[in-house]
């Protein structure tokens, strides 16, 4: 099952910090919910994890992340990762992430194109709910970012303590969920008002 | 007791009377694969392959072996030695038992871990870690075909011949062909009409609720192998385990014991049978091999897949002059198709159905793909069900094309009472039927012409809240396989047998090479047996499954129960009879041929007071048999049929499809079904409940969808659409009666025509409600949002 994602996050940060968050494949992956680098290989190679529960599919996967591209001028990270879960389930990601200027030089914008592939159980189990999966982990991944990125030095030198990094906790699939049917009567009532 | 009392008493041909089997079952005393515990049994799970097509670079056992309780972990390494790591499928071909460095579709056997306990079997398959390489994924039939498309069956390089003839392609299975195509096309040439249209089967599965399994035994001291099996064919395994095996025959024994639902699913002998067995024999205790659920419908046996182009020519009032079909056969990743060998795309050709066409022609491509191996008759014969459907849409397709009634265009082709014996386009030759009586009885009892009147009101009407449809369709299968110069598989001839011993006191046990997976052969064998010997069903037991005890038989699938095995149990008797005839001669001191057979008696002519029941013959049979005659009273008869038979139906549906939200309610459906003899009306009426409910499963919601990568998005109840008692409709049942001519006692099976006859009424039905909109077809199955599409697309939605 192939999911393909394609997203703009605007933040209220400048491109120059953004980048510097971007640019760090631990940091990036600090920043996704349940994900964690266990390893660095080689300058571009990285062992890493990630724990997802999401209804009855429950995974844990562990594998391999290849940074593609570093374009430290247009400001773009391109990275492959593939893992397997013990249980019967492999994914794999295709991703492209680029920081773009904002509307103002203290914003930017995180551009992200990706290509997610999931086999086995969490495709079968999961398959229906994945795109607002997808959209939910996205969403935790961008606030988390955006703190990180905020935190910082910046250029007028921002007095906001570094926030503690945050420890890799496995995606939550009832708080998955509580977002979930939040979004639907968000919607629902979204459309009558 | 006076005659009809006495017949009555022997409750036989034509009595309901009531299910032998249903005591131990409402009570939950049957006895499955799964209740079944021998002392140091041991449990075996399957490390299964999340991707549907992968090179195995690395299987690594040893986390798994240091599990608490796990024994041993095999992969198609260990089975290497034994030559068992691929096995002979039933169509010619082989599969992987375990995948042997490459696995062709998801949730294919890699390894299986043998543990003392359930869990610990579970936690090891967990622990066996297996790397994979991704390679292409083929899901496509047609795509499979294309030149440059990804070589599936590597172990296949180099073999341009099947056991079908020439493979075109490294993706190509068969071409088979049946027919005659130059008379097929000359009529397509100068017809006046022709229609055509791609008519898709999706691919299903037989769900039956009890799951595969079985229990393998090896006794290492006696040499001996007994093994408990789902199994619908429990001799062709035994004969399948010995070839394998190197085992003499003798020493093998398989028992079917009571089977919770075949339908096709439990036909084939399938990877974690092979392994179990193969534990058993290695470690020399009982090893125990359950599926669950998804692994059933995951793995085991899927049923059609076939995408048909269908044609008819026909004339301007619509006489139908020729009939051609082209078939794209998905087999999955191994041809395991369960057909007689000859015939690798079944019975297919009964395609001409219930019309009489001169000129007809089809041809059937087998097909790999990433997909898991199957393609079992669900509940029909063989493809039985796939040629109904496609007969039965271009009929009312070319109906539409013409602006002909639907029942009409059916009247004008049926093949005519006086017609029979008819011989088909396609080489069959139809038994017997009565098609215009039977249609007519149904249109009476269903208002047929008021229906119309409706409908056409409904249409009429722009703000009816539903479009109704009328679905009718006029099906004839071919069953009973089958006459062994045509029917064998892996060389058995496609007979089935009966032994019946009738004991000294009157009582009387019969044996037979089928099993009952819920028909009731318990019950309604012993009704034959009554009515043909005269000796009370109460009092004659009936038993199959064990391959120590019964006569060696093909097994219990495409209605070939009664028309076979049925027959091998009249035949029997009838041997028994004409030797209690001689018993009661010499009892009564006439000849045999100045007595009188009447219900349970021999009596001299003319003198009523004379007479020997089979009771009384019975018990001289063991003390008093006349001079010359050896003891006893018992018999076996093998039957070989001397032609298939050819059950017919009528059935008419009603349905109304909700406009807003493309919900279909079934208002009324009626079955007609003609099954020649009835033998017991009440289990004859359950079987034809039980396959309409199934037959509106795969109509109305069962399918299997795989995604790009060869998920299958659908193998859990959740998902695979079961009806239970809410979503089911009410059924109407009704029936004729026309005899088969070559049967014993005129039986020709019943239990699949409801599922083959339904499922294109369903369609038809729902089709039916969008004609008048010009939509000529739709693909199953017809759940509320694929109506609710073709809603909008016809711009009729509310």
């Amino acid at each position: 099952m192939e999911v393909k994602l394609d997203k703009r996050y605007p933040l209220e940060v400048d491109a120059a910090r953004a980048w510097q968050v971007l640019r760090d494949v631990k940091a990036v992956a600090g920043c996704m919910p349940g994900a964690e680098i266990t390893e660095q290989l080689d300058a571009t190679h990285y062992k890493g994890t990630v724990k997802v529960k999401v209804g009855p599919a429950n995974a844990a996967f562990g594998g391999d992340i290849e940074v593609k591209q570093l374009d430290e001028a247009a400001r773009r990270l391109q990275l492959f990762g593939k893992g397997a879960d013990r249980g019967g389930s492999s994914a794999s990601m295709d991703l492209t992430a680029t920081i773009e200027p904002g509307e103002s030089p203290a914003a930017s914008v995180l551009v992200g194109q990706a290509a997610v592939v999931v086999n086995g159980k969490f495709a079968q189990f999961g398959g229906r709910m994945m795109t607002q999966v997808s959209d939910m982990l996205l969403a935790q991944f961008v606030d988390n970012f955006r703190a990180a990125a905020a935190a910082l030095p910046g250029p007028e030198a921002s007095a906001a303590p570094a926030p503690a990094p945050q420890a890799a906790r496995e995606i939550n699939g009832l708080a998955i969920l509580w977002n979930l049917i939040k979004g639907w009567l968000a919607g629902l009532f979204g459309k009558r008002a | 007791m006076n005659a009809p009392e006495r017949i009555a008493a022997l409750q036989g041909l034509g009595d309901s009377r009531l299910r032998k089997e249903d005591a131990r079952f409402i009570q939950g005393k049957g006895n499955y694969v799964d209740d079944i515990k021998l002392p140091g049994l041991l449990h075996m799970d399957i490390v299964r392959s999340p991707l549907a097509h992968a090179r195995i670079k690395s299987i690594d056992k040893t986390e798994a072996l240091k599990v608490p309780g796990v024994i041993a972990v095999l992969t198609a390494e260990d089975l290497k030695p034994l030559k068992l790591h691929w096995m002979p499928t039933l169509a010619g071909d082989v599969a992987a038992v375990l995948a042997d460095g490459k696995v062709h579709f998801q949730m294919q056997e890699v390894a299986v871990v043998i543990a003392e306990d359930r869990y610990a079997a579970a936690d090891g398959v967990e622990a066996v870690q297996v790397e994979y390489e991704e390679l292409p994924v083929v899901i496509d039939p047609f795509a499979a075909l294309e030149p440059g498309a990804p070589v599936l069956r590597e172990d296949l390089a180099g073999k341009t011949e099947g056991a079908h003839g020439k493979r075109e392609h490294h993706n190509h299975i068969f071409t088979w062909e049946a027919g005659d195509k130059a008379a097929a096309d000359a009529a397509f040439a100068n017809a006046p009409v022709t229609v055509k249209e791609r008519i898709f089967y999706p691919r299903v599965h037989p769900c039956p609720l009890e799951t595969c399994g079985c229990v393998a035994s090896f006794d290492p001291v006696r040499g001996e192998l007994t093994t408990f099996m789902t199994s619908q064919a429990p001799h062709v395994v035994r004969t399948v385990v010995s070839l394998l095996s190197g085992l003499p025959e003798s020493k093998i024994r398989i028992v079917s014991p009571d089977i919770g639902g075949g339908f096709g699913n439990k036909v084939g002998v399938y990877p974690g049978y092979v392994c179990a067995i193969v534990a058993s024999i290695v470690l020399g205790k009982p090893v125990k091999w359950i599926e669950d659920r998804i692994e059933n419908i995951s793995t085991t046996a899927f049923a059609r897949d076939y995408h048909m182009d269908g044609e008819l020519a026909a004339t301007a009032d619509g006489k139908i002059l020729g009939l051609r079909v082209d078939v794209i056969a998905d087999h999955g990743a191994f041809d395991a198709c369960a057909d007689p060998t000859k015939y690798p795309a079944g019975l297919f050709h009964i395609c001409s159905g219930s019309y009489d066409i001169p000129a007809a022609w089809c041809r059937v491509k087998g097909v790999y793909t990433n997909k898991a191996p199957g393609g079992v008759a669900y509940r029909c014969s063989f493809r039985v069900t796939e040629a109904v459907y496609v007969i039965e849409r271009m009929v009312d397709i070319l109906a539409q094309k013409l602006g002909l009634d639907k029942a009409e265009i059916r009247a004008k082709n049926f093949i005519r009472k006086e017609q029979f014996p008819y011989h088909s386009p396609f080489g069959f030759e139809y038994d017997s039927g009565d098609y215009h009586t039977a249609l007519k009885k149904v249109l009476d009892a269903c208002d047929y012409q008021g229906l119309r009147a409706e409908q056409a009101k409904k249409r009429a009407d722009p703000n009816s809240p539903t479009l109704m449809g009328i679905g009718l369709v006029t099906f004839t299968e071919v069953v009973g396989a089958g006459p062994s110069k045509m029917c064998d598989i892996l060389g058995v001839g496609m007979f089935d047998s009966c032994e019946i011993r009738v004991h000294p006191t009157g009582s009387a046990i019969a044996r037979m090479g089928t099993i009952t997976q819920g028909q009731g052969h318990q019950t309604t064998y012993a009704q034959i047996i009554a009515t043909e010997l005269g000796i009370p069903s109460e009092v004659i037991q009936v038993e199959e499954g064990d391959t120590s005890t019964a006569p060696y038989g093909l097994g219990t699938y495409g209605s070939r129960s009664t028309p076979v095995a049925g027959a091998a149990i009249a035949l029997a008797a009838r041997k028994i009879h004409a030797k209690a005839r001689k018993i009661a001669a010499h009892l009564l001191e006439v000849g045999e041929n100045d007595l009188d057979w009447e219900i349970d008696r021999f009596k001299v002519k003319g003198d009523d007071a004379k007479f020997k029941t089979m009771k009384d013959i019975a018990w001289a049979a063991y003390h008093q048999a006349p001079p010359g005659l050896e003891p006893g009273l018992e018999a076996v008869h093998y039957y070989d049929p001397p032609n298939f038979t050819y059950p017919f139906g009528i059935y008419l549906c009603v349905v109304d499809i909700d406009r807003g939200t493309g919900e279909t309610k079934v208002r009324r459906f009626y079955a007609l079904d003609d099954c020649g003899t009835r033998i017991n009306p009440m289990i004859i009426e359950g079987q034809i409940h039980g396959g309409l409910t199934e037959g509106f499963a795969v109509a109305m919601g069962q399918q299997m969808p795989f995604d790009a990568q060869g998920n299958l998005l659908g193998n859990t109840l959740m998902d695979y659409f079961l009806p239970t008692a809410v979503e089911t409709p009410k059924w109407e049942t009704d029936f004729t009666v026309t005899p088969s001519p070559h049967h014993p006692i005129g039986a020709k099976g019943v239990a699949e025509s409801p599922h083959v006859g339904s499922i294109p009424t369903f369609t038809a039905a729902v089709v039916d409600a969008f004609a008048h909109l010009g939509v000529k077809h739709m693909t199953m199955p017809h759940s509320a949002y694929r109506v609710w599409q073709q809603l909008k697309a016809s711009g009729v939605n509310l």
